[in-house]
């Protein structure tokens, strides 16, 4: 099936009015340059990064070659690739060649340059879209937060005062503060759909296995996914489908074709299954995150709540495989260094190192049966809806929150209704809605599809952009 | 939640088994991280409630290629 054309922008449109979609279109039309694109890029992130500390690196060398690549395959008459000229950065666990892997950590300064680029940056280069830079995030990825010691902590462009999110913090406020139209993250619990939610922006955490993984500093091995963030659903679109490949050296990528899905994306969602999660999924959500997922779902024709199976247990289990995976991951630097170490999470680490194999193998026991039961659900349903997060962005340093009645601790809490989704390893869009009883902050809805129908929910994300119900809101900065 | 008298097996496991690990943590931090543990310990207690039997095997970690057909064909 042939790609679906993008809306043709107004010519000549200025680059920083354009979402990634349209930017794109605009490059390959000649109405812009990816040079100007760029420029654009790099003035946005110059008058508000020093606020927003999305930030950790800029590689404008390379930004600026790229783009005159571009640039130079445009003059030449060349047909460009998807994402030609369009800018964006990656959270700073992705490999740049020239550039430390920091994973948001102090020790990994130590380390040498990565030698090459990460499997989705090479493919992101592929598809002609332009690096400018990396972005802050929690230490290891191992928060929800990106409250980071080292680096500092990134601010949500909707209220300097709140937190954006984490662990890919640096990769919603990005897109959110309008500095890029794209970034990359990674989600192990809820590192993208997390800060999606608070900052406001789309985000797809693909199936487990969807995306290669090589190249991309790990958290949890057998929870960690990679996926993008854009300003738009046909951004989202673009970039996953740019990043899709079959990848025989990543042992953990499970892809066997590439699937696009920008071409499908006006199908809507007649004749789809589409149920509302309840138990759980209302229980840990408050009032603002509950009409969020109801609002959804009246737009998206659905009436029926679902059950998801067992998803305090599954919380569990993807909380105990996380400390210990993460635990014995760092285990050398915490036995040498640990007081370099991120304070709000080093303690954590340790913590997992402690833990007895016991709870490690049962939790990967009970993660098989809950897989099978998560997929038998799937015989229903063709996509199911929840909200992202408890609540909207909590402000920078909260210990605790209010969630209907109940003392939760914040940082943990964040990723209540997105661990159990992840654990089970279903794609999930996550949509920027902005309801009632926020302060005008916006909280996302997880549209969750079955594996590998990474479609669907796009397609379902199409029709609430489409609504006016799901969209980006300008950041006053 | 703090760590209250009671808990002192945990402060001990912690300390003792980050021995175990080559882990070097003092005091303040072993507390600290008998908390955390605490928490994951509830955790753990939760998932008990899995019926489980002998026969569920954890989750795949990899999946192993399968060698090509020609390669099958020489071993023969």
């Amino acid at each position: 099936m042939s790609p679906q054309p993008l809306a043709t922008p107004a010519i000549p449109a200025a680059a920083d009015s354009l979402d990634a979609g349209a930017l794109a279109q605009a490059i390959a039309g000649g109405h812009l340059s990816a040079r100007e694109a760029l420029d654009a890029s790099m003035a946005c992130i110059e008058q508000t990064d020093q606020r927003v500390n999305a930030f950790t690196a800029r590689t404008w060398a390379r930004a600026a070659a790229e783009a005159d690549a571009v640039d130079a395959r445009r003059a030449r008459g060349e047909v460009l690739p998807p994402l030609a000229g369009v800018p964006y950065a990656i959270k700073n666990l992705f490999d740049v060649e020239g550039e430390v892997t920091l994973a948001g950590s102090k020790v990994n300064r130590a380390h040498p340059p990565a030698s090459v680029d990460a499997f989705l940056v090479q493919r992101m280069q592929a598809a002609g879209a332009v690096l400018v830079g990396a972005l802050n995030m929690d230490e290891f990825a191992y928060g929800f937060t990106t409250e980071n010691t080292h680096y500092g902590p990134c601010r949500n462009p909707h209220d300097l005062d709140r937190t954006a999110g984490g662990s890919s913090g640096g990769s919603g406020a990005a897109v959110a503060a309008g500095q890029v139209p794209i970034t990359l993250g990674s989600d192990t619990n809820g590192s993208i759909r997390v800060p999606a939610s608070l900052c406001g922006v789309w985000g797809l955490k693909p199936t487990f296995g969807r995306l290669s993984r090589r190249g991309s500093y790990p958290f949890v091995h057998s929870i960690d996914h990679l996926g993008p963030f854009a300003d738009s659903i046909e951004g989202l679109a673009l970039a996953y489908d740019a990043l899709q490949g079959t990848d025989p050296l990543d042992p953990a990528c499970h892809a066997d074709r590439v699937e696009p899905t920008v071409g499908d994306l006006d199908r809507g969602v007649d004749g789809l299954r589409i149920g509302v999660l309840g138990g759980y999924f209302h229980d840990h959500a408050t009032a603002p995150a509950r009409e969020a997922a109801k609002a959804a779902a009246v737009v998206l024709g659905a009436v029926d709540v679902v059950e998801w199976p067992d998803p305090a247990l599954a919380r569990a289990a993807a909380f105990i495989i996380s400390a210990a995976e993460g635990g014995s991951l760092h285990l050398q630097e915490l036995r040498a260094q640990a007081d370099d170490f991120e304070p709000l999470s080093v303690d954590r680490f340790i913590a997992g190192a402690l833990q007895p194999a016991d709870w490690y193998l049962k939790a990967q026991r009970f993660r098989r049966l809950y897989r099978d039961r998560v997929q038998a659900l799937f015989q229903q349903w063709d996509l199911l809806l929840a909200p992202a997060t408890p609540v909207s962005a909590p402000l920078i340093g909260t210990e605790w929150l209010d969630i209907n009645g109940q003392r939760q601790p914040c940082r943990p809490s964040l990723g209540l209704l997105t661990q159990p989704i992840s654990f089970a390893g279903n794609p999930v869009v996550t949509a920027p809605t902005w309801p009632a009883g926020t302060g005008g902050m916006p909280l996302g809805v997880q549209v969750i599809a079955m594996p590998w129908r990474e479609d669907l929910a796009l397609r379902a994300a199409r029709v609430l952009q489409q609504a006016g119900m799901a969209f980006l809101k300008p950041a006053d900065l | 939640m703090p760590l209250q008298m009671n808990d002192i097996p945990i402060l001990e496991y912690v300390k003792v088994s980050a021995i175990l690990m080559g882990l070097p943590i003092d005091e303040a931090r072993a507390l600290r991280v008998a908390e955390h543990l605490q928490r994951t310990a509830a955790m753990a207690r939760l998932l008990e409630q899995a019926a489980l039997e002998v026969s569920d095997e954890p989750a795949e970690i990899y999946r192993l290629p399968r060698p090509p057909a020609s390669a099958r064909d020489e071993d023969r």
